[in-house]
C-alpha cells in the first residue's frame, strides 16, 4: 500500500501539521507517534491497516486514495507537499501537544465508502443524488449551489460528505478554523500577533471561495477537475450584530458560490445552549434556507446502525465485547456515533472494566420496575454508575421534561400486584405506575432552575387536569404552594443546584404534579405557555416605582405612606378626584394606560417569550 | 393636592384627633432630646401626621424640605457585595425610608443605613440635638433577623440618633425593640371624630354638608380617617351639592375582589380557576397586596357561605395568609401561588357541599 516510508514522512508531516495547526476540524485526529511506546501488540493487530489512515490524514481529507494505484498514491504526495506549502504558509511554531496519544479508532475506523456509513442508506443517496445534479449542472447556473446538513453531533453529517466526495472521485475542499490568537496574547505580547477575529477570518475565506471558484474550471489539469467545499465550522457569534455580519457573509456566499458547498450545522439542545452567547443554530438554519440553500437533516444514528460498526470494529481490533455492552454502549450514546466508538475504545483499554460494568447494569435491569419507589439518593447512585464510564448523560429539553410532568402519562394497568403490596394504599391515593424515568432525574437532564419549572409548570398544569377535578387542581396547587415555601426560604446564593431545599422544591413540584392530577384530561395538543407570572412581576415593580412617584409629585411635602395604603386606599379614590386635581396623574388603573404601555415596552425588550399580553390589563 | 394632604395637621398644636397624645409629645421634646419612639395604631389613625409634627416641632421648618432619592446601598458581607436599592425621603434633619421593601435584605439595611447616618453626625453649635432622625415604617413587617439587628445598632448609635418606628401592629415587633422605645399608642379615631374631622374640612371648603352625610362616610370609612377623607373629597367631586343619600363609590380593586368571589361561587373548575388566577395577575400588577386580596376575598366568600363552612374555609385561608406571610420577606416568593392555593381549596370544598347539599 503505502510506497513512501510511513514513519518519516509521517513524523515530518505531522510536525509541519502541528506547528501550521491550520486545520480545526482535522485537528482531532491524532497523528501516529513515531516512537509511541509501549503498544507492540496493538500495533501488530492493527499495522496493516493503519497506513491507508495516514495516508489520508496527510492528505487532510482532500483526497482519499482508495485504490492503491502508484499513480494514485504521487498524486496524492504531490497534493500533500502541496498543502502543506499553502498551510504552513504562516507557520507559527505551536508545539503539537496531542502527538502522544494512541491512535484513536474514531478516526481509524473513519468510513471510507459509502458502504461503511452507518447514515441511514436514504439519507445518504439523497445528499449523493444532490452532488451528482450538481456536479453535471453547468457551471454557470446561479444560486441553488448550497447544501445545509444538520443534525447532532456526531450523526455523521462530514463523514458523509467525505465518504460522498471520495465515491465520486472530487475534492474536498475544507474550511479549517486557524490558530487563534487571543486578544489577551495580542495585547500583552508585542510579538507582532496580529489579532483576528474568527469571524473575520471565515469572512476572508468566504470572499476567497467567491473569487476563486471562477477560475477552477481552468484547472492546470487537463481534465476538469471537481471541487466541493465543506463549511464545518461556523464561527460562534454572540450578539446580533456579529450574527448579523455573519448571516451576510453567508448569504452572499450561497447567492454567488458556483461550487457545491456544503455547510454542516450541529443542532445543540436547546439545554446545553442557553446561554445568550450562543449562537442560535436555527435562526441561521431558517437564515441559510431562506437564502436558497437545501436542506437535508440527518437523524440521529440508530442503535441498530451503532451496535454493527462497533461490531466490526471490535472484531478488527480482536477484542470480544459481549453483545450486551455492544448494546449498552450503542444506547447510551444516544446516536452519536463518534461517541460510541470512544467509548468502546476506551472500555477495551482494561478489559476487566466491561466485566464489573455489566455487573453494574445487571443489577440495574433487576432494579428497574422499582425505581419509581427507590429513594433519590439510591437511584442517582445507579444511574451514574451505569454512565460515569460510558455513554453521555443524556440532556432533556426543559419543554421535554415539562411535557412529561404534564402529560402525566401512566402504565394503564398498574394494579395487578396491589394485592402483593403489604402496605395497601386507599383508592383515593392510589396512582397508577409512571411510564417514565423518575421525576428527580427528569429534573436533572432538564438542566433547569427549580424557579423556573415550577413557574411552568404552574402556568400550565390547570390546562392539563380534567375539567370536573377540582380537587385535583387543589391538590396539584398546594403541592406548589409548598414548592414555593420551600424554595422562598432558600437563600439567594443557592445558584448550585446542590442546595438541599432546592432539590426538595424540585421533588414536591414535580411529583406534586404528578401526584395531584390524578384525572389527567383526555390528551390533546396544548401550547405551553411561558409564565405569565415573570411578566407581571416586572410590570408590578416598574408599577410600583411610578405610583411612588406620583405620589411625591403630587404632595411633595409629606409623601410618606405606607406603599400598601397607597395603593388600596388612594389610588382607586385619586382616580376619581383625579381629572380635577393638577397633580400629574399620567396614567390610572381604570384606563390601563399604564399597565398596557409597560406590557408594550417589555415586549419590546423582548423579555417575554409569548403572545397574549393583551390581556394582562383589560377593563375592570 | 389631596384634602388628606392640604388638611393635615402640620404642627403638633394643630392635632385634633389626637389631641392629648400631641400635647404629650410636645412636652416630651420640648424638654430634652427624646427617646426612641414606636408609634403603633391601625391603619389611617394618625401616626405619620404625629410623626412628621413632632419631627417639625424639633427642628423646625427645615425638617419639611425633603428630597426623594432611590439610594443603593453597597454592604459588603465578606463573601460578596450587595447591591440593594431603596427610596428613601430625607431632609437636613430625618430620614424616612421603608426598609422592608428591601425584602429579606432588611437586615443589611436596616445596619447599613444607621451606621451611615452616625457618620454623617450633624454638628450643632450648641452640641444639643445633634442627633438626626430616622423614620422606619413597617417596622412590623420587618424580618425577625432584621428587627435583631435593628435592636443591636439602636443601642450603638443611640447617641447620634434617633429612631421613630411606625407600625401597624406592635405584636409584630420583639419585644427586645418594643422595651427599648417608648411606645405611643395612636387608636383609631372614632366616627364622632371624624364627623368632626370632616365638619372642619367641609367648612375651609364652604361646603354645605347634609345632615348625616357626614355620619355616613365616617361609617363607611370603617374608622379610617384618611379613607373618610378621600371618600368625603371623591363625593365632592362626584356630585355637589351633596345629594342626602349619597355614599362614596367602593374602591375599583375592592369590586374586583367580589367580582372574583362571584366567579368562584357560581363555578368550581380548573378552568374557572385558570380565569380567577387572570383576575389575580391583573390586581398583582397594580400592586395591590396579596394580603388585602386574600382578605377581602374572604370576607366576600364568607358573606355567601353556609355557615356550616365557614370554619373550614377560614382555617385554610388563614394557612395559606401564613404561606403568603412567612415567605413575603424572602426573595423570589410567589404570592399568587397560595392565593390559588386557597381559591383552589375552597372551589374544592364548595364544590363538595354542593354536591351533598343538591347531589
Amino acid at each position: 500500500m503505502g510506497k513512501r516510508p510511513p514513519v518519516v514522512v509521517l513524523s515530518s508531516s505531522s510536525g509541519e501539521d502541528d506547528g501550521g495547526g491550520r486545520r480545526g476540524p482535522s485537528a482531532r485526529r491524532s497523528r501516529t507517534p513515531a516512537s509511541a511506546p509501549a503498544r507492540a501488540q496493538s500495533q501488530a493487530a492493527s499495522g496493516s491497516r493503519k497506513k491507508p489512515r495516514r495516508e489520508s490524514s496527510a492528505g487532510r481529507g482532500r483526497r482519499r486514495a482508495s485504490g492503491p494505484a502508484p499513480l494514485d498514491s504521487l498524486k496524492a504526495e504531490f497534493d500533500m507537499l502541496s498543502e502543506d506549502f499553502s498551510e504552513c504558509f504562516d507557520d507559527l511554531g505551536m508545539s503539537g501537544s496531542i502527538r502522544k496519544t494512541k491512535e484513536l479508532w474514531v478516526d481509524k475506523y473513519k468510513p471510507h465508502s459509502l458502504a461503511e456509513l452507518a447514515v441511514h442508506k436514504k439519507k445518504v443517496e439523497d445528499v449523493k443524488k444532490w452532488f451528482e445534479e450538481k456536479l453535471t449542472a453547468p457551471k454557470q447556473t446561479v444560486g441553488g449551489w448550497t447544501l445545509v446538513l444538520t443534525g447532532q453531533t456526531g450523526v455523521g453529517k462530514s463523514a458523509t460528505v467525505k465518504a460522498i466526495a471520495e465515491d465520486l472521485g472530487v475534492d474536498l475542499c475544507e474550511w479549517t478554523t486557524p490558530v487563534p490568537t487571543l486578544w489577551a496574547e495580542h495585547v500583552h505580547a508585542n510579538s507582532g500577533l496580529r489579532y483576528i477575529s474568527k469571524l473575520e477570518e471565515f469572512e476572508n475565506f468566504v470572499e476567497k471561495i467567491r473569487k476563486y471558484a471562477m477560475l477552477h474550471p481552468t484547472s492546470i489539469t487537463s481534465q476538469r477537475k471537481l471541487n466541493i467545499i465543506l463549511i464545518d465550522d461556523i464561527p460562534v457569534t454572540s450578539g446580533n450584530a456579529a450574527f448579523a455580519r455573519l448571516g451576510k457573509c453567508l448569504t452572499g456566499l450561497i447567492h454567488s458560490t458556483q461550487v457545491p458547498t456544503v455547510i454542516s450545522l450541529t443542532h445543540y439542545h436547546k439545554s446545553e445552549s442557553n446561554d445568550t452567547a450562543m449562537w442560535n443554530s436555527e435562526d441561521l438554519e431558517s437564515l441559510l434556507q431562506d437564502a436558497g440553500a437545501h436542506k437535508i437533516a440527518f437523524n440521529p444514528v440508530t442503535t441498530n446502525s451503532i451496535k454493527k460498526i462497533l461490531m466490526r470494529i471490535c472484531k478488527e481490533e480482536r477484542y470480544d465485547a459481549s453483545e450486551e455492552l455492544l448494546h449498552q454502549i450503542a444506547i447510551s450514546s444516544g446516536g452519536d456515533i463518534r461517541h460510541a466508538i470512544m467509548s468502546l475504545q476506551y472500555y477495551c483499554l482494561d478489559p476487566r472494566r466491561h466485566s464489573s460494568a455489566l455487573a453494574t447494569n445487571g443489577t440495574r435491569a433487576g432494579s428497574k420496575s422499582r425505581d419509581s419507589l427507590v429513594p433519590r439518593q439510591e437511584s442517582y447512585g445507579l444511574s451514574s454508575a451505569l454512565s460515569s464510564p460510558c455513554g453521555r448523560d443524556e440532556t432533556l429539553t426543559l419543554f421535554h421534561a415539562l411535557g412529561k410532568f404534564l402529560h402525566n402519562k401512566r402504565e394503564i394497568n398498574g394494579g395487578v400486584d396491589i394485592d402483593l403490596d403489604p402496605f395497601p394504599l386507599k383508592e383515593k391515593l392510589r396512582r397508577n405506575l409512571l411510564k417514565m424515568d423518575v421525576p428527580e432525574k427528569i429534573l436533572s437532564q432538564a438542566h433547569g432552575k427549580v424557579r423556573t419549572v415550577a413557574d411552568f409548570l404552574y402556568e400550565n398544569v390547570l390546562d392539563f387536569i380534567d375539567n370536573e377535578a377540582v380537587d385535583d387542581a387543589w391538590a396539584v396547587v398546594s403541592y406548589l404552594s409548598e414548592a414555593d415555601c420551600l424554595l422562598a426560604g432558600s437563600p439567594i446564593t443557592s445558584y448550585n443546584s446542590e442546595n438541599m431545599a432546592q432539590l426538595i422544591a424540585a421533588s414536591v413540584t414535580a411529583r406534586g404534579v404528578l401526584f395531584g392530577n390524578a384525572h389527567v384530561a383526555s390528551s390533546r395538543w396544548h401550547t405551553i405557555r411561558s409564565p405569565k407570572l415573570w411578566q407581571t412581576e416586572q410590570s408590578f415593580r416598574s408599577n410600583k416605582d411610578q405610583i411612588l412617584n406620583e405620589r411625591f409629585d403630587c404632595s411633595s411635602s409629606c409623601a410618606s405612606c405606607n406603599f400598601s395604603d397607597l395603593v388600596t386606599e388612594f389610588r382607586p379614590l385619586e382616580r376619581w378626584i383625579g381629572p380635577r386635581n393638577n397633580g400629574p396623574i399620567s396614567s390610572s388603573w381604570h384606563h390601563g394606560v399604564g399597565g398596557s404601555h409597560l406590557v408594550n415596552k417589555l415586549d419590546a425588550d423582548g423579555s417575554n417569550y409569548e403572545e397574549e399580553d393583551d390581556d394582562v390589563i383589560e377593563e375592570c | 393636592m389631596l384634602w388628606v394632604d392640604k388638611y393635615r395637621p402640620k404642627t403638633l398644636d394643630k392635632v385634633t384627633v389626637h389631641d392629648q397624645v400631641a400635647q404629650n409629645l410636645r412636652k416630651l421634646v420640648s424638654e430634652q432630646d427624646c427617646p426612641h419612639l414606636l408609634f403603633y395604631g391601625p391603619s389611617g389613625s394618625g401616626k405619620k401626621t404625629l410623626i412628621l409634627a413632632l419631627i417639625k416641632q424639633m427642628f423646625g421648618a427645615g425638617a419639611e424640605k425633603v428630597k426623594m432619592e432611590n439610594k443603593t446601598w453597597k454592604i459588603d458581607t465578606g463573601t460578596r457585595t450587595l447591591e440593594i436599592e431603596l427610596a428613601m425621603l430625607s431632609s437636613a434633619h430625618h430620614v424616612e425610608m421603608n426598609p422592608s421593601d428591601a425584602g429579606f435584605q432588611d437586615r443589611y439595611v436596616v445596619q447599613e443605613v444607621i451606621k451611615e447616618m452616625a457618620k454623617n453626625r450633624p454638628i450643632d453649635a450648641k452640641g444639643k440635638r445633634a442627633f438626626k432622625v430616622l423614620v422606619l415604617n413597617e417596622v412590623d413587617k420587618l424580618s425577625r433577623e432584621a428587627q435583631h439587628s435593628l435592636r443591636r445598632t439602636m443601642e450603638k448609635y443611640s447617641a447620634s440618633c434617633r429612631l421613630i418606628l411606625c407600625c401597624n401592629s406592635s405584636s409584630k415587633v420583639t419585644e427586645a425593640v418594643r422595651s427599648r422605645c417608648l411606645n405611643v399608642r395612636v387608636n383609631a379615631p372614632s366616627e364622632d371624630q371624624i364627623v368632626q374631622v370632616l365638619e372642619i374640612i367641609g367648612k375651609k371648603e364652604n361646603l354645605h354638608l347634609p345632615a348625616g352625610f357626614a355620619a355616613r362616610i365616617a361609617a363607611q370609612s370603617n374608622r379610617n380617617l384618611r379613607r373618610a377623607i378621600l371618600f368625603f373629597e371623591t363625593c365632592k367631586v362626584q356630585q355637589y351639592p351633596f345629594a342626602s343619600n349619597q355614599v362614596a363609590p367602593p374602591l375599583d380593586w375592592e369590586q374586583y375582589v367580589s367580582e372574583i368571589a362571584t366567579d368562584i361561587l357560581t363555578e368550581q373548575s380548573p378552568k374557572r380557576l385558570y380565569a380567577v388566577r387572570q383576575k389575580f395577575y391583573e390586581l398583582l400588577v397594580n400592586c395591590i397586596p396579596p394580603e388585602s386580596i386574600l382578605k377581602k376575598l374572604l370576607t366576600e366568600l364568607l358573606k355567601k357561605l353556609d355557615a356550616d363552612l365557614k370554619h373550614e374555609i377560614c382555617h385554610w385561608a388563614a394557612h395559606y395568609a401564613l404561606c403568603m406571610q412567612e415567605h413575603k420577606m424572602r426573595l423570589g416568593s410567589k404570592a399568587i401561588f397560595h392565593l390559588e392555593a386557597f381559591v383552589a381549596k375552597f372551589m374544592s370544598i364548595y364544590k363538595e357541599f354542593l354536591v351533598a347539599t343538591f347531589g
